[in-house]
């Protein structure tokens, strides 16, 4: 019943907004949302008695900290998104359609991650590339077009390539005539090894094409840069994941089939092929929304590596998304107030930025911090984690491999964002910018702190709780 | 009977191939259309009324009617009528197809194990529409032939389903159909944007978003 409500609240606050175009309404539903959805699933978090299983969606061990770590996003990206459209130049009508995109996207990927029947994931995610397509195309202009004609046209093949797998998945299941979850894994089996392997390849290029896996991830920054900063922060900190969950989950079916063997080299192919693309577009990077979204094709590599170390490394990996999620998320937010203050995306057409806002340039700062493993952000346990479990599976080379494109990673970035934070601006240009700064209001700050606070504490003090949790849902995937 | 619908379903994509007039490829996607429906039907083990209706409004109203008017009403709209700049002449990608089509039916003829747990022919032809449609989309220079060309993939993935002998949860299908047609007409309202920014329909004017600048 309360899981209901979830699903259908954006429905009716669709019809609502369509029928009485108010122009506060759009916030209100919004947050209305957002503060919805994070109670809801902060109490399947805390209470096991609330989770439950019908035919089609469910909550359990192994969903219930993605879903969490969407509505957390959600909140913070809900809070932020207020002011954010307040100041965008954009006509009613224009707000009202990113409104209903937005709560239709949420709900989308609540379902992909809710959802208890591949078939129906597949439904889902399809939804949230057509729902977020709005999102992308926003501003109107034409890279705009461009971005969201890239990503919707990709996205879709990926997807029907995808569907493909889930085909190939049913031959393969001989009699049993299901796509339920908990129906294939008691079944796993039993399933033909040859068509399963088969059907993973076309799933993991499918579904990896949604999650922004190398080699198939050309529509992700081209996506992320053009959207508006709460989209992006959303399809980076949420979609990847939701993506993630559905491949994670016939990867386990392929662990228990016991046909996991062959598909790991190219997981780790595709991983290694992530962290390679990210490192060297990072490096000459122009503009930092699309460095933001390299990043997030570095951090997917990094998540699918750690489901191909498995053991410590799937243990890892879901730590690793919890914080890329809550940072990359804060990154992407901190980015739209620095097109705010300085109205362009290129990277050395700003400096100066502790001198025009303090907090954003900080926010800026200590999110590059926590996106790149700096000790007490919870990344650096993860990442920690994953390098000792190559160390334990005898992988040497692939471990020196991980940490050397990490640097680079980590010195690309570095390079742009100080060079955006510190630096010398004339006097009438600092004036200027500090005019812009004036606008932006507290919640335009508050979401970020409240995400990396969340990130840096993870990383001193992981609660028990937590920990078991994680562990559950690795073993109850 | 189907068997020879199926083989039919495969000519159509050398049709594609070989022709650059979009509105020869709007009249393939309503004759793929009719085909699914005529090879669901003869396939069809126990007939069932409900399942009857809900194939014919997929094939016959969604692939073969609506879609096919919505591309078409664009193609008017945008007064673009041929795809001449392919990136590959016209013969080579009929010769391209015709292999694809070809490693399809050896495909199809392969005796393992496992290919008993399908029905061949409808594997190997609907994996070489697949390829096909792929390759087209990577050679093609219009929008819109790209989006005639992901239809034809759709359908080639709707024929490989049909290769299963089970069904899908209806859910599932009203769906993918949904999905399909949502997919087509985003594309359509994109299509509409990039008529009135852009001057013509090359796919090379979205090609401005990268990551190095040159100064040249």
């Amino acid at each position: 019943m309360m899981f209901n409500l979830l699903l259908l609240f954006p429905v009716i606050a669709c019809i609502v907004i369509f029928l009485f175009k108010q122009e506060k309404l759009n916030n209100f539903f919004v947050i209305v949302y957002a503060l919805l959805h994070f109670s809801l699933s902060l109490i399947y978090l805390l209470n096991d008695s609330q989770r439950f299983i019908n035919n089609y969606f469910s909550v359990d061990s192994s969903n219930v900290i993605f879903l969490f770590v969407l509505s957390f996003v959600f909140l913070a990206v809900a809070l932020y998104n207020k002011r954010y459209m307040y100041l965008e130049d954009a006509g009613q009508k224009q707000k009202r359609h990113y409104t209903y995109m937005l709560l239709i996207f949420v709900l989308s990927m609540t379902g992909v991650i809710t959802s208890n029947n591949l078939g129906l994931s597949w439904v889902l995610l399809e939804a949230t590339t057509l729902a977020s397509a709005y999102l992308i195309f926003f501003s109107k202009t034409k890279n705009a077009i461009e971005a969201a004609w890239k990503y919707v046209f990709i996205c879709s093949i990926g997807i029907a390539l995808a569907f493909v797998g889930i085909i190939l998945l049913t031959i393969s299941t001989g009699d049993l005539s299901s796509l339920n979850y908990y129906d294939l894994i008691l079944n796993a089996h039993k399933f033909n090894p040859m068509w399963l392997k088969l059907s993973f390849i076309f799933i993991l290029f499918g579904f990896g094409t949604k999650m922004g896996l190398a080699p198939v991830h050309f529509w992700l920054p081209d996506a992320h840069s053009e959207a508006p900063s709460p989209a992006s922060a959303l399809l980076s900190a949420a979609l990847l994941n939701s993506a993630f969950y559905v491949i994670l989950k016939v990867f386990n079916i392929l662990v228990i089939a016991n046909a996991d063997s062959y598909v790991r080299v190219i997981m780790f192919i595709m991983g290694f092929l992530s962290l390679f693309m990210a490192a060297v577009f990072i490096y000459h990077i122009n503009n930092y929304k699309r460095m933001l979204a390299y990043s997030s094709v570095e951090n997917m590599g990094i998540l699918i590596i750690g489901t191909a170390l498995g053991g410590l490394g799937l243990f890892a990996a879901i730590i690793h998304l919890i914080g890329h999620s809550l940072i990359k998320s804060s990154f992407f937010l901190t980015s739209g107030n620095i097109l705010h203050i300085y109205k362009t995306k290129k990277i050395k057409n700003i400096s100066g930025l502790l001198l025009a806002d303090k907090k954003t340039a900080w926010l800026w700062l200590l999110s590059f911090f926590g996106i790149t493993a700096f000790p007490p952000s919870v990344l650096f346990i993860s990442e920690f984690l994953m390098i000792k479990t190559m160390f334990m599976q005898k992988h040497y080379i692939m471990c020196l491999i991980f940490v050397i494109l990490l640097t680079i990673i980590l010195f690309g970035l570095e390079k742009a964002v100080i060079n955006m934070c510190y630096g010398e601006i004339s006097k009438e240009k600092e004036i200027e910018l500090k005019e812009n700064a004036k606008q932006l209001s507290f919640l335009m700050y508050l979401p970020q702190i409240i995400l990396l606070a969340t990130a840096f504490i993870l990383g001193l003090y992981i609660p028990f709780n937590l920990s078991e949790m994680i562990q559950l849902s690795v073993f109850g995937l | 009977m189907e068997n020879a619908f199926i083989i039919l379903f495969g000519f159509t994509m050398l049709y594609v191939a070989a022709t650059s007039r979009l509105m020869a490829h709007i009249n393939v996607l309503i004759f793929q259309g009719i085909l699914l429906f005529l090879i669901c039907t003869t396939d069809m083990n126990e007939f069932s009324i409900f399942n009857f209706l809900f194939i014919a409004f997929e094939t016959l109203i969604i692939k073969s009617v609506v879609i096919p008017y919505i591309l078409g009403g664009l193609i008017k709209r945008t007064k673009d009528y041929r795809d001449t700049e392919a990136n590959i002449h016209h013969f080579y990608s009929l010769f391209i197809a015709t292999v694809i089509l070809f490693i399809g039916f050896l495909i199809s003829n392969i005796n393992l194990p496992a290919m008993k747990m399908i029905n061949p022919l409808y594997f190997g032809v609907s994996i070489a529409v697949i390829i096909i449609s792929l390759v087209l989309i990577t050679t093609k220079h219009k929008v819109i032939s790209n989006v005639i060309d992901f239809i034809t993939m759709e359908n080639g993935i709707f024929l490989l389903s049909l290769s299963v002998a089970k069904e899908m949860p209806l859910i599932v299908n009203l769906g993918v159909l949904l999905d399909l047609f949502i997919a087509v007409f985003i594309l359509g309202l994109l299509i509409k944007h990039i008529n009135t920014k852009f001057d013509d329909m090359e796919i090379s004017h979205l090609s401005d978003l990268r990551d190095c600048e040159y100064d040249v």
